[in-house]
């Protein structure tokens, strides 16, 4: 089965902290938006994919209920960011199949309120039979996906040289994305000096190197691209794709080779099997005009860098130095400020983001001839979008 | 206070917000706590590859075979990576703040996560030689922990 399936809608509730709103009242705000968007009706939609579902956020049946949808194919995640552009592959793959028409993916999330199941005593994935996934250690006080974060870089630093100042150089740059998106919760620069000055949280990691906790909803419209000619906006075609990739080589936020957790401690290996996508596709890395990755923590951005081939292994903090990585750089990354800088909606931000790229609809933001781009993460997954 | 018995503790998903979460002991773990009881550390190691593996599993995840048995491990390894937490995560680990958790590569191959104790404060470092030693919680609980070999 070849994948035919195209982004025909996009929509957002407004991003901020404390929303007065519910998760579910976000999510219909971003529901309806999606809908003007693509000029299609509620009775349109027959599949949905949700992600962060539970325990932290709405599950399917709930959206379905409360919307009153008429659904024939269902695709959820449990909470973890992970799962992002997983939810859109199953609606991909939905699609093409003829196991729905259109696909709403759906995300809704209040961290403000939630965001207790995330570290500390209310850590219950930490405190489940086999543990947490980011390395969590309970009864040693290591919590959160900080944590796993935090033991990933700091013998990748120890391994390859590196610094907290030019790790600066992530949220650095991602926050000047920021500061040409309205959308955007923060709104001052980041300097090295206020970057370094700000709190520590799990050494190495300090206050700015960790995302934003907020509260929004977005949701995306999939459909077969015969289908998504006929529609309002121009489509974005889902080029390509790649599943997460799991295995004892494997640690959630640490490419393959690093020696977290159990995994061989090889040092960093760019793997050809995860770097299929371009030859799947027939598309070049070369050809990749911005790259969006979850950047839930500053060291993210640099795993994918080198798991996808951009840079050699350990390479990296180098490759981002000197504003590559930022406006008008070389590869702009997360053009919308990301999590570190926009807001946390689990990634979803980031896919309207390429979306609103490569319809030519980002404004100042506007990479110039965007018309390949590519979401990939340090768990191996990955996604060409392309006009 | 005394602190429930760790045997009555696995059901309990949320720990109390006022205690140090204590371990979630299943099956396939409990007798590597039972092990640490009395001050030995035992990993689950193949009879058949002869790999050691943790966490402790059903079946050896490198060559599948059910055959399993617990062997004494030399306690000895070398800091593989680590951490040093900041943040009050748990109001519990507060007077504790900051606190160090590192991840040791045991001389066996598998790598174990505790903490380093009786190194002066200092930030462990990575690559340094360290050994197991056992912190008696109360009657029912051991923690392992490491210090500088």
């Amino acid at each position: 089965m070849k994948i035919d399936a195209a982004i025909v809608g996009i929509g957002a509730s407004p991003f901020g902290r404390f929303l007065p709103e519910s998760q579910l009242g976000l999510m219909a705000k971003a529901f309806k938006a999606a809908l003007a968007d693509a000029g299609l009706e509620r009775s349109d939609i027959d599949g949905l994919s949700t992600h962060m579902g539970s325990p932290l956020g709405v599950d399917y049946d709930r959206v379905a209920e409360a919307f009153g949808l008429d659904i024939r194919y269902v695709n959820q995640s449990w909470l973890h960011g992970r799962f992002v552009t997983n939810a859109l592959q199953h609606a991909a793959l939905a699609v093409s199949a003829g196991l729905a028409d259109v696909v709403a993916c759906v995300t809704g999330i209040s961290f403000t309120r939630e965001r207790d199941l995330l570290g500390g005593p209310g850590d219950m994935e930490g405190m489940r039979e086999e543990g947490g996934t980011h390395g969590e250690a309970p009864t040693y006080g290591l919590t959160a996906p900080a944590g796993g974060a935090a033991l990933s870089m700091q013998r990748y630093m120890h391994l390859y040289g590196g610094t907290s100042e030019k790790l600066a150089a992530v949220p650095m740059q991602i926050r000047q994305h920021a500061l040409l998106n309205p959308d955007a919760f923060m709104k001052e620069p980041l300097t090295l000096e206020k970057h370094q000055a700000s709190r520590m949280v799990v050494d190495p990691l300090r206050l700015y190197d960790c995302c934003l906790m907020t509260d929004g909803a977005v949701v995306l419209l999939v459909t077969t691209t015969e289908r998504a000619r006929d529609l309002k906006q121009k489509p974005v075609r889902i080029a390509g794709m790649q599943g997460i990739r799991s295995g004892r080589d494997e640690f959630i936020f640490a490419p393959p080779g690093l020696g977290i957790n159990q995994q061989p401690a090889t040092g960093i290996r760019a793997k050809p099997v995860d770097q299929e996508i371009y030859a799947r596709s027939g598309i070049d890395r070369g050809a990749v005009k911005g790259l969006y990755t979850y950047d839930a923590f500053a060291p993210l951005p640099l795993f994918v860098l080198e798991r996808f081939g951009f840079c050699g292994a350990g390479e990296a903090l180098d490759f981002v130095q000197g504003g590559t990585i930022g406006p008008g750089g070389s590869l702009p990354l997360n053009t919308h400020g990301g999590l570190l800088s926009e807001a946390h909606v689990a990634g979803w931000n980031h896919l309207r983001e390429m979306v609103r790229q490569l319809r030519g609809q980002a404004g100042p933001r506007q990479i110039a001839d965007a018309d390949v781009l590519q979401w990939a993460t340090c768990w191996g997954d990955s996604v060409l979008l392309a006009a | 206070m005394t602190a429930p018995p760790s045997e009555s503790a696995p059901s309990s998903h949320a720990p109390s917000p006022h205690a140090k979460p204590r371990p979630r002991m299943s099956p396939d773990s409990k007798p590597f706590w039972d092990g640490c009881r009395r001050h030995e550390l035992l990993l689950p190691t193949c009879e058949d590859c002869g790999r050691a593996h943790l966490p402790p599993g059903p079946v050896c995840p490198f060559c599948f075979s059910d055959r399993l048995a617990w062997k004494k491990a030399s306690g000895r390894g070398r800091i593989s990576t680590f951490v040093v937490v900041h943040k009050e995560w748990f109001p519990a680990f507060k007077p504790d703040l900051p606190y160090n958790v590192v991840q040791v590569e045991l001389e066996e191959g598998p790598r174990l996560t505790a903490n380093l104790v009786g190194h002066g404060g200092r930030k462990p470092v990575i690559g340094e030689a360290v050994r197991i030693v056992f912190d008696t919680i109360d009657d029912t609980l051991t923690m392992p922990r490491f210090e500088p070999a």
